[in-house]
């Protein structure tokens, strides 16, 4: 269970690295592809309003063409019409006989009147009955009298439809006569029914009072108040957008000189617009494809690079776990010198207390208080043994399998476990080796990589006092705040200011050849690390050196709390 | 003949006292140090023909010891027991003048036949003046 425990912590790390890897390929790729998304869109944006404006522009120059032709033609049509009679051949059937040529041609003219200087109709045909009109004190009557020929707005006039009239005035001697043309407004109107564009795009004409003279089709009639806001006059195309009840509009208008008719070319700006919408919505899903391929092209090399990853861990694993392994014989064999003092000296006393036994026994019969002391140096032979066995024990449990795993332990034990191996060669060294263990917390690791941690440290402290008066090596252990620290601490050369920062580097050395590998305080910084703790480092020239590793504690059921999650989500 | 005196200086109690044993049955005269001061009363007290000195020893080690003893009574052999030899040491203890430099355990029977032999080739002790005659 607590291997599997490990393995989740691994795959979660894998996990990460893979998801990691994936967001920023996703980023790299994707990044630049908005940005050029974008600024396409800007660039397309501006060239877009520019082609539409040009687009309105030359539209509305070809209606405003269109309209102005056929007012300048109605006009011409009317004042040629003036001149072909005189007041009396109208008098007499010409007006008649120039009507049915009219309705002949398409009925342009809806009804045709000579008036005479007084206002009244003198003549008139044409559906309505308004031969009997006076016409003295109307607004156009007035103004054909002042300017000779008069083209008007759209109005309701005696028959109550709106209309516009174009009129001459033609002199006779001292008197004068009008004649006035009313307009076929629904043939007026087909002009601009063609003029639209898009599904919005439409065109409609206003007076100076802001008056429909052809409405839009869709909506209004003639005469309706078109509110249209912007009547000051100016000259040539003017393009604007407006806003009219929460529907903006594209607007290009014109104005007509006779008469004063502003021509207006509107188009919802969304219809406008509407060709961007869709190459925008073309280069989205383009940007959305793109990031699909990017997504699952990304997956794909993470997974690769995060398994090459997985391999290369694995072979450090690997070859970590053969340093350790060339590590640990190195530090058994540096004690062994210590251990074989330790067993020789019970051996030596082993083997004179059977002598003794021997002698005493050789004797017959044996009396009764050699006996006794034959019985007293079994029980020394027996606590000799003891002795050794205590020696032979410690070393067996640090030539353990290297492949232990992590457990709950109780740290001081393991250090006085060590303590009595490593005191054997610290007596053989004449180094004083003391100990002062306070009561810890307890720890999760490997019990053979701490006793290798702590057998590096205690082995280079013993080298680093060796041959020194005085020589002494002090371990404590306490624990603060979460934390378990264990310090060792000698009295021995120190380390060159120089050589510090290169102490934990693999194969770095400052033993004699032959001694040491280099590898051990390499070792010790990786095996702690991988526990989630650290090692601090204090070394003064001649006065000695202080390692302290610092280990997480186990807090309360936190951390079985975390096992369970981590096993439940699989 | 007179009983050779021997000085066992060793840490190890147990072992001391049981060669203590052994040799006293044997008809030696044997004295046991388990520390180098103590050593040095037992020389100023008395003389002996033997020292079978340890080397490791807290406080003052067996080589120490052995230089001193080598000037307070050149005429005694001493025999170095070490339970960790080492080639430096025994060069310098026979440098220094030990008779014999052995590693712990060391045949007891060989052990005797070495410290009858030193006790041969060494003078007899000097005399002191508080022993009176022999």
């Amino acid at each position: 269970m607590r291997e599997r425990y490990m393995e989740l912590r691994d795959g979660n790390r894998y996990r990460f690295m893979f998801r990691s890897l994936v967001t920023k390929m996703v980023l790299v790729s994707m990044v630049p592809l908005a940005g050029i998304g974008g600024a396409n869109f800007f660039l397309f944006y501006h060239l877009n309003r520019s082609v539409v404006l040009e687009q309105h522009a030359n539209f509305l120059r070809y209606h405003k063409e269109s309209v102005e032709s056929f007012l300048n033609g109605l006009v011409s049509e009317v004042v040629s019409l003036a001149h072909q009679y005189s007041l009396q051949e109208f008098k007499s059937g010409a007006l008649e006989r120039l009507y049915r040529i009219n309705q002949g041609r398409g009925g342009l003219l809806e009804d045709l009147g000579v008036i005479d200087s007084r206002g009244d109709h003198v003549r008139y045909v044409g559906p309505f009955d308004l031969a009997s009109k006076n016409y003295r004190d109307t607004e156009w009557f007035g103004r054909v009298v002042q300017e000779g020929l008069y083209v008007s707005d759209m109005f309701l006039g005696y028959r109550g439809v709106p209309h516009f009239i174009v009129a001459v005035k033609r002199l006779d001697g001292e008197d004068f006569w009008i004649l006035r043309a009313t307009v076929n407004t629904d043939y007026f109107a087909k002009i601009l029914d063609a003029a639209r564009l898009g599904s919005t795009g439409e065109t409609f004409i206003v007076n100076q009072k802001g008056l429909y003279q052809v409405p839009p089709r869709s909506q209004g009639s003639p005469l309706d108040f078109s509110g249209f806001p912007h009547l000051e006059p100016h000259e040539g195309i003017k393009v604007q957008e407006l806003k009219v009840e929460e529907q903006s509009y594209l607007c290009s208008s014109v104005w007509i000189p006779r008469p004063k008719w502003l021509l207006v070319f509107r188009q919802e700006t969304q219809d406008v617009y509407a060709p961007l919408w869709k190459a925008s919505f073309v280069g989205l899903m383009l940007f959305l494809a793109g990031g699909l391929g990017a997504s699952i092209f990304s997956v794909a090399v993470a997974r690769d690079q995060v398994r090459r990853i997985h391999r290369a861990d694995l072979e450090k694993e690997a070859l970590t776990q053969r340093l350790i392994v060339a590590s640990r014989t190195a530090a058994v064999g540096e004690m062994s010198a210590g251990l074989a003092h330790e067993i020789n000296n019970p051996l030596a006393t082993i083997d004179t207390l059977q002598t003794w036994i021997r002698d005493l026994a050789s004797a017959s019969p044996i009396p009764e208080e050699d006996r006794q002391e034959i019985l007293e140096s079994a029980a020394k032979i027996g606590q000799q043994v003891a002795r050794c066995k205590l020696i032979t024990q410690g070393l067996l449990k640090f030539s353990r399998r290297v492949e232990a795993s992590p457990e709950e332990l109780d740290l001081r034990q393991l250090l006085e476990e060590l303590l009595v191996i490593t005191r054997s060669r610290a007596r053989v060294e004449n180094v004083s080796l003391e100990a002062e263990l306070g009561q810890l917390p307890r720890i999760r690791a490997n019990p053979t990589h701490l006793q290798q941690i702590f057998a590096n440290l205690i082995n280079n402290a013993l080298d680093a006092t060796a041959g020194r008066s005085q020589a002494r090596v002090f371990i404590r252990a306490w624990s603060n705040g979460g934390k378990v620290m264990v310090a060792v601490e000698d009295n021995g050369q120190g380390i060159d200011p120089q050589d510090l920062p290169r102490i934990f580097t693999p194969f770095f050395t400052t033993k004699p050849v032959g001694k040491g590998t280099g590898l051990g305080l390499a070792i010790c910084h990786g095996l702690v690390q991988n526990m989630g703790g650290e090692i601090q480092v204090e070394s003064l020239r001649d006065v000695g050196s202080r390692f302290t590793v610092v280990l997480p504690a186990i807090e309360g059921g936190l951390e079985l709390e975390e096992t369970k999650e981590h096993l439940g989500h699989n | 003949m007179e009983s050779i005196r021997v000085l066992i200086v060793d840490d190890e109690q147990e072992f001391a006292a049981g060669l203590a044993k052994v040799l006293t049955r044997r008809g030696f005269h044997v004295q046991v140090a388990l520390r180098g001061e103590q050593a040095m009363d037992l020389m100023e007290s008395g003389s002996f023909h033997v020292a079978l000195l340890d080397v490791k020893m807290p406080g003052q080690d067996g080589l120490c010891l052995l230089k001193r003893f080598r000037q307070m009574a050149p005429g005694m052999q001493v025999i170095l027991m070490t339970g960790h030899i080492s080639p430096d040491e025994e060069q310098s203890g026979r440098l220094v003048g030990a008779f014999a430099y052995l590693l712990k355990p060391h045949p007891i029977a060989d052990l005797i036949e070495l410290i009858r032999k030193a006790a041969g080739q060494g003078q007899s002790p000097p005399r002191n003046c508080m022993d009176g005659p022999p």
